[in-house]
């Protein structure tokens, strides 16, 4: 930081780290409090040390299983299944497989497989290039409302919050028909305003469709972000601003060094699930399909598995397509999480 | 879990329910929702297999079928057989998403008992062991109720897998008062094709689209010209996609598309239905099927439509095509295939069944009896009082009928889609190197599947 100004933000900065240790103290203690009046409790209802950590086994065996239950047959269950037949081949004899079928161990062919087609790598390349434009796009987008919202001189807040987050309650599926309508071209009054004006646009040409894609897609979710923005920007506790107030900050400051500062986590969230989100890009293509030669069924990855499961009915190798998806998301979010923590440690 | 389509969408991303969870929903697409549909309908009992149907026993069996109008014939079917009660689920033919609905059923081991499979799909269900064997139901004693290529292309061996319901004998459909506006006839060549496509661009109008995603439609122009894309020999498949007529084909639409005479976007969605309002669209290389879609999508156009023959590759010859055309298939897990049969063969052969298929739009009937062309008629005054079933009642005594259907199409139609997509797109992608890349995709991708292939 530059000496000039050393003095505001650097003690507004320690300011604000005091304050989130005093509050996450806060919290921590009143937890622990609860927990000691508890166990008294306990024992004050004359249950002996033994039998009380019994039954809380037990008890707590109780309010486990039906999680773990769930968790263990729509979790582990999926995955170990996926992993299993990503592993298989089918085999056939006769030119029909009318000979008889059957699946055999096939090892990792299906992974070199995947790995060694051209589509599913394309696609993953193109959701990166998504990634790269869309979310630090829509994330700028939803900090920008979030603090014009959160500002003091903000009016209708309920209402303009309520708006830009309606979006979000519009399933994918519809929101892209909705959007292809304002795409395709003999229908959309887009288009037809465009060209009054002498202007030949395509929304659905190979080179605009995928940021007509990410525009659906920032419409849909900027509001959610914003939200999720807002929430952290209210747990600030108030003492921060008062103390910025009597420092002397502008508005601009504020925001700019208190709330930004402290919205940071949220931001991490929000951008780790635009990571998943965008590697999982799905829907938005396979409604613009039909509508859009340029997408074509390797699109996205998941758009590519999609097609090998369902169409091709290439069971396996979209098994192993998915274990590969699901793999990239991974390396992408801890990724990012690993280099934000990497960058704090360097703040510090 | 709804099956396909929902895990790994955005929407759920969003939701906020936890990064790993989400993550992994992902990976587990397919296999999350084998999953989940083996949960819901796993009430079969497990291992329990085809059964008569005692005397007096009340079944119901479930159709997935798309064909506009369909519940008619069926309500008549079950007006007269209240004990085999036959139900009608809608699935919507939107790109080939009916079939991946089947696919994933029969997968899950919970398809329907009977489902509208085209002709060209239904080899991709033998390949897993899908579809049921109707030879021993009664199918073989009513082959000749069917025209003999349409019946010819659901036997495979000695077997019976699938009633053929209806087929689509190609032409041209154009707009009569445009064309005589402009001076033109319908062309009789595809030489004379081409010249018309320029002369209707200078009008400002389009004579067609070529739309890269339709592999069945340029299937039907390959066809005409005589190429024979798949042959099954033994044990062995052939594929000769890349054969001679075919590169006739391309090299002709790729002057079309390079010289942009033909548009590119998909034909049959709302662009082209609105093009078709408008008349910036003045021609479509349909089939018997299509008049039901511009009657029903572009009414104002009313008296303006013809129809003519397909153009032709040499002067005077006699070559047709078939585009689409349907069968009515019984699934394997189908515990009541005798009476699964019988209702199959009924709805493709009763005289009265046939009509009201024909009045819904199915096709051209692959019965031999109980209708005849004039039927098929039912828009005539649309087109301006044509007989043109005639057109189409000549082209269908035309077909190629040694033509075969490859045992994975629906593959084929997204390499189709995928390599002229690119050739449309990209002027460094020719066409012809565009079908080499679909004959080298598709010769791999049968082998994958596990089977014998080799390229001709």
């Amino acid at each position: 930081m530059a000496p000039p100004n050393a003095r505001g933000p650097r003690r507004t900065g320690r300011t604000g780290h005091t304050g989130h240790a005093d509050y996450t103290g806060r919290t921590g203690l009143t937890r622990r409090t609860g927990l000691t009046h508890r166990t008294g409790l306990t024992h004050r209802t004359g249950l002996t040390h033994r039998t009380g950590r019994a039954r809380h086994t037990r008890s707590a065996a109780g309010f486990l299983l039906p999680f773990g239950a769930l968790f263990l047959l729509t979790f582990v269950a999926p995955i170990a299944y996926a992993l299993y037949e990503s592993l298989l081949k089918p085999t056939r004899s006769g030119p029909l497989g009318l000979g008889g079928t059957g699946t055999a161990f096939a090892g990792l062919d299906n992974y070199a497989h995947a790995l060694d087609d051209g589509l599913f790598l394309t696609g993953f390349g193109r959701v990166l290039l998504f990634a790269v434009v869309q979310i630090p796009l829509m994330l700028l987008l939803a900090t920008a409302l979030a603090l014009l919202l959160d500002s003091a001189s903000a009016r209708w807040v309920g209402f303009f919050r309520t708006a830009y987050f309606l979006p979000y309650g519009v399933p994918g599926v519809i929101a892209s028909i909705l959007w292809g309508f304002l795409y395709v071209p003999g229908i959309s009054p887009l288009v037809e305003l465009a060209r009054g004006v002498g202007a030949d646009v395509d929304f659905l040409s190979q080179s605009t469709v995928l940021w007509s894609i990410a525009n659906i897609v920032t419409w849909q979710f900027t509001g959610y972000n914003m939200l999720v923005l807002i929430a952290q920007l209210k747990s600030v506790p108030g003492e921060l601003y008062e103390a910025a107030r009597i420092d002397g900050a502008s508005a601009w400051q504020t925001a700019r060094h208190i709330k930004l500062a402290l919205i940071r986590p949220a931001l991490v969230l929000t951008t780790v699930f635009s990571i998943i989100g965008t590697i999982q890009l799905f829907a938005e293509p396979m409604v613009l399909k039909p509508l859009a030669p340029a997408i074509d069924s390797g699109y996205t990855p998941n758009l590519h598995a999609y097609h090998q499961a369902f169409k091709s009915n290439n069971q396996h190798a979209a098994a192993a397509e998915a274990v590969l998806i699901a793999l990239v998301a991974c390396v992408l979010s801890f990724g990012f999480l690993r280099l934000v923590g990497s960058q704090r440690e360097r703040d510090r | 879990m709804s099956t396909g389509a929902g895990p790994g969408t955005r929407a759920e991303a969003g939701a906020g329910r936890g990064v790993g969870r989400r993550a992994v929903l992902g990976a587990a697409a397919a296999a999350g929702a084998t999953l989940a549909a083996g949960c819901g309908g796993g009430d079969d009992g497990g291992g329990e297999g085809p059964r008569v149907r005692k005397k007096g026993e009340k079944i119901t069996l479930t159709f997935w079928a798309w064909v506009p109008g369909i519940e008619k014939p069926v309500a008549m079917w079950n007006e007269r057989h209240p004990e085999v009660r036959v139900k009608v689920e809608k699935v919507s033919p939107v790109d080939g998403a009916q079939y991946a609905k089947m696919h994933a059923a029969v997968k899950a081991g919970n398809p329907p008992d009977l489902g509208q499979i085209e002709y060209m799909t239904v080899p991709s269900f033998l390949l897993g062991n899908g579809l049921a064997d109707l030879t021993e139901h009664g199918a073989a004693e009513v082959k000749d109720r069917f025209t003999g290529w349409q019946w010819a292309q659901s036997v495979f061996g000695k077997s019976v897998f699938a009633i053929p319901q209806a087929s689509g004998p190609m032409g041209l459909f154009y707009r009569e008062d445009l064309f005589g506006r402009w001076g033109l006839e319908p062309p009789a060549t595809w030489e004379e094709y081409e010249e018309t496509a320029r002369r209707v661009r200078a009008e400002g109008a389009y004579i067609e689209t070529f739309a890269p995603t339709n592999g069945y439609r340029f299937a039907g122009y390959a066809w005409q010209a005589g190429a024979r894309w798949f042959r099954a020999e033994g044990d062995e498949w052939t594929v000769t996609v890349d054969d001679a007529p075919t590169r006739k084909v391309v090299d002709l639409w790729e002057r079309l598309v390079r010289e942009k005479l033909v548009r590119t976007d998909p034909d049959r969605q709302n662009a082209w239905y609105k093009n078709l309002q408008t008349g910036r669209i003045a021609a479509w290389l349909g089939a018997g099927w299509g008049d039901a879609l511009i009657v029903g999508n572009a009414p104002k156009t009313k008296g303006a439509w013809r129809v003519a023959p397909l153009p032709q590759w040499r002067e005077g010859d006699n070559a047709h095509a078939n585009w689409g055309g349907s069968t009515t298939a019984v699934f394997a897990k189908c515990r009541y295939p005798k009476d699964a049969t019988d209702f199959a063969v009924w709805l493709n052969s009763d005289p009265r069944a046939l009509q009201a298929l024909i009045e819904g739009g199915a096709g051209w009937p692959a019965a031999t009896r109980g209708w005849k062309p004039a039927d098929t008629e039912k828009n005539r005054a649309f087109f301006g009082g044509q007989h043109y079933s005639d057109v189409f009642a000549r082209a269908d005594r035309a077909v190629d009928t040694r033509w075969q259907w490859g045992p994975l199409m629906d593959t084929f139609q997204q390499r189709f889609g995928d390599a002229f997509t690119d050739a449309v797109t990209d002027r460094n992608m020719s066409f012809r190197k565009a079908l080499a890349q679909v004959q080298r995709e598709t010769v791999t991708d049968l082998k994958d599947k596990g089977l014998k292939v080799k390229a001709g």
